[in-house]
């Protein structure tokens, strides 16, 4: 009994150990986006105009289309408005804001409905238009066109201090394809 | 689901009209239409009237016109009597907010304004199913290799409002003797358990409010993973979270109300979950249901209280503790004051996962000096690798012989490895090996086979 005692804490530690390093090598630094080629656009972040927010921090952005946030300041509640699976601008907001993939998103508003922690539920959209439309009518929507795309029924906020056509803005995306 | 009323427009021939019987009658339609055609032609205006039948045909056509907006303005007004506020291009539109007050009623439209296809979000009720069958055997003495039905598990949500939301958790299950949902009854008896029955209420991010029965938030597994095994990277639950009716020495569910949110903390990221509750009736006999659904043994009420931080500089760590604190009554034994102390730091990314939970049971006998301590702790730790994911799971705990709430766990402690591989985003396979260490028994060794899924 007493050998047994010795080892299991030598066995424990050395798992431990393994583990942390696996974990390290997990543990990427948020880099910044590069700035925009000359190809690409920017993707702006679009609200209700009876929205009070202007700014949002990256990390906030991330908590509210995760779902993990219901309420906006004001206490009404948020609707978050996706486009469909496919499209460039869901691709970027996966990737830039999430930092998940298409199946990690899904699994994870599966789990956060499962554990009650998810009170949001995203709409899905397929055109610009609808998404500027569905955000013009509700208030408490969030959503995301390109910056070319906007127009005045809805107000685009900054992200990390900076509007789409200030230098240093994060969330870029593919040109439009050409028919 | 929205329908359309409109009928689906379809040209129907007139009855008597089909095959070679159409043919012989438009024939000669068109012949008739190709002469007046050339009529026609022959016959064009002179330069100086084509002025005034311009006029007088557009005239007429802008009557037209009219009519038809008109009857579509009508016809829309029918379908859709409440009217969309529609974004005019332009300026203007800054001085025109949309009404507050009718935001409910305004996404109802809005919803309906668009013509794109929509998801099922606003749907009173939403279903989904998760279920595994497992193929497991060991070298226990008398125990058998045999498939086993998992748990079928129906979770059930409803949006009741903007701010109140349902959820249930519908389980039927096979009980420990071969009976499907009890564990008393007649072989292969099918039968339901409702684990989770739970109306929300969401004032804010800071506060949430839920009634009914739910997962105690003790430590992270029981709140994380509930009582699906494809959430779960293994085929099993750890020993420490283990449910009532399967041996497990936990109170994880609990029949009461819960208070949960954020804590504003900044970059921080705390959260509470305040609990109250029936708890659980105490553990003998084994065959009582644990969970008291309808009346509680005594007025003393259990008590959760937990806390955790998920700190934005380290998306995917989360760190908690929580204290737990009842009074069970065993039938012809004294009471007995139950503390749970459990302390967690997990951290789960798509592609990692690493949770470590350790925790104390205190049973405090009254009346005399009489104290048990059962440690236990498990760590497990995965890494997704395409579409398979390795993992590696060690568990510990040790409960006295002379425990008086749970005497038959006493010292269990060993490994488990095993591989996950997903088959498809919505079907796992796991193969787990587990060498269990026990003080009242043999070790044991196991090898389980489950297919694990939602649907």
């Amino acid at each position: 009994m007493p050998r047994r005692v010795g080892i299991l804490p030598v066995f424990i530690g050395a798992g431990f150990l393994a583990v942390a390093l696996s974990f390290a090598s997990d543990l990427r630094p948020f880099i910044p986006s590069e700035p925009p080629t000359a190809s690409e656009q920017n993707l702006a972040v679009v609200v209700n105009l009876s929205n009070p927010i202007e700014n949002l921090s990256m990390a906030e952005l991330r908590n509210l289309f995760l779902g993990e946030r219901s309420h906006w300041p004001n206490g009404r509640r948020i609707t978050l408005v996706m486009m469909e699976p496919g499209q460039p601008e869901r691709a970027a907001v996966l990737s830039l804001i999430c930092q998940m993939s298409e199946s990690d998103f899904k699994n994870h508003f599966l789990h956060g409905l499962f554990t009650g922690e998810v009170f949001v539920s995203p709409k899905t959209l397929a055109t610009p238009v609808g998404v500027r439309k569905f955000v013009f009518n509700v208030p408490g929507a969030i959503g995301y066109v390109r910056a070319t795309d906007v127009d005045a029924s809805v107000k685009v906020i900054r992200v990390d201090e900076r509007l789409p056509e200030e230098k240093g803005y994060k969330l870029h995306i593919p040109p439009r394809p050409s028919k | 689901m929205k329908v359309s009323t409109l009928p689906p427009s379809r040209v129907l021939p007139a009855p008597g009209l089909t095959g070679w019987r159409v043919r012989r009658r438009i024939l000669p339609l068109l012949l008739a239409s190709l002469v007046t055609a050339t009529i026609l032609q022959a016959q064009q205006p002179k330069p100086g009237d084509v002025t005034a039948l311009d006029k007088q045909t557009l005239q007429l056509l802008l009557q037209r016109i009219d009519q038809l907006e008109s009857r579509v303005r009508q016809l829309e007004a029918e379908r859709q009597p409440a009217a969309v506020v529609s974004p005019a291009p332009g300026p203007t539109q800054k001085s025109a907010p949309p009404v507050n007050e009718a935001e409910q009623q305004a996404e109802s439209q809005a919803e309906s304004a668009v013509p794109e296809r929509m998801d099922l979000s606003k749907t009173l009720l939403r279903l989904r199913g998760f279920g595994d069958i497992t193929l497991h055997g060991d070298t226990r003495k008398g125990n058998t290799t045999a498939f086993t039905l998992g748990q079928l598990n129906l979770f059930v949500t409803s949006d009741i409002s903007e701010k109140f939301k349902f959820l249930s958790e519908i389980v039927f299950e096979g009980g420990p003797d071969n009976i499907y949902g009890v564990t008393r009854g007649e072989i292969n008896t099918f039968s339901v358990d409702v684990e989770r029955y739970l109306v929300q209420y969401s004032y804010n991010d800071y506060l949430n409010v839920g009634a009914g029965r739910f997962h105690t938030a003790i430590g992270y597994y029981n709140t994380a993973y509930h009582h699906s095994t494809w959430f779960q990277t293994t085929t099993a639950r750890p020993f420490l979270f283990q449910f009532e009716d399967r041996g497990g020495i936990l109170p994880i569910h609990t029949v009461g109300v819960s208070a949960f949110g954020l804590i504003p903390s900044g970059r921080l990221g705390l959260h509470y979950v305040a609990e109250v509750g029936n708890g659980r009736a105490s553990r003998s006999p084994l065959t009582q249901e644990p969970v008291q659904n309808v009346v509680d043994d005594q007025n003393h009420k259990a008590f959760n209280l937990a806390l955790f931080a998920r700190p934005e500089a380290i998306r995917g760590l989360q760190v908690g503790f929580s204290v737990y604190r009842d009074l069970l009554a065993p039938i012809n034994s004294p009471r007995i004051g139950e503390t749970i102390l459990a302390a967690h730091a997990v951290f789960v990314r798509p592609r990692f996962e690493w949770l470590n939970e350790a925790l104390v049971v205190r049973h405090a006998i009254f009346g005399t000096s009489q104290v048990f301590n059962t440690p236990g702790f498990y760590t497990q730790f995965s890494r997704q690798l395409g579409s398979y994911r390795p993992y590696f799971r060690y568990q510990y705990i040790n409960a006295s012989g002379t425990e008086p709430v749970f005497p038959d766990v006493r010292l269990r402690q060993g490994p488990s490895v095993g591989l996950r591989y997903d088959a498809s985003e919505s079907v796992a396979l796991k193969l787990q090996y587990d060498y269990t260490d026990s003080r009242a028994r043999a070790a044991r060794n196991a090898l389980a086979l489950q297919v694990g899924f939602t649907f």
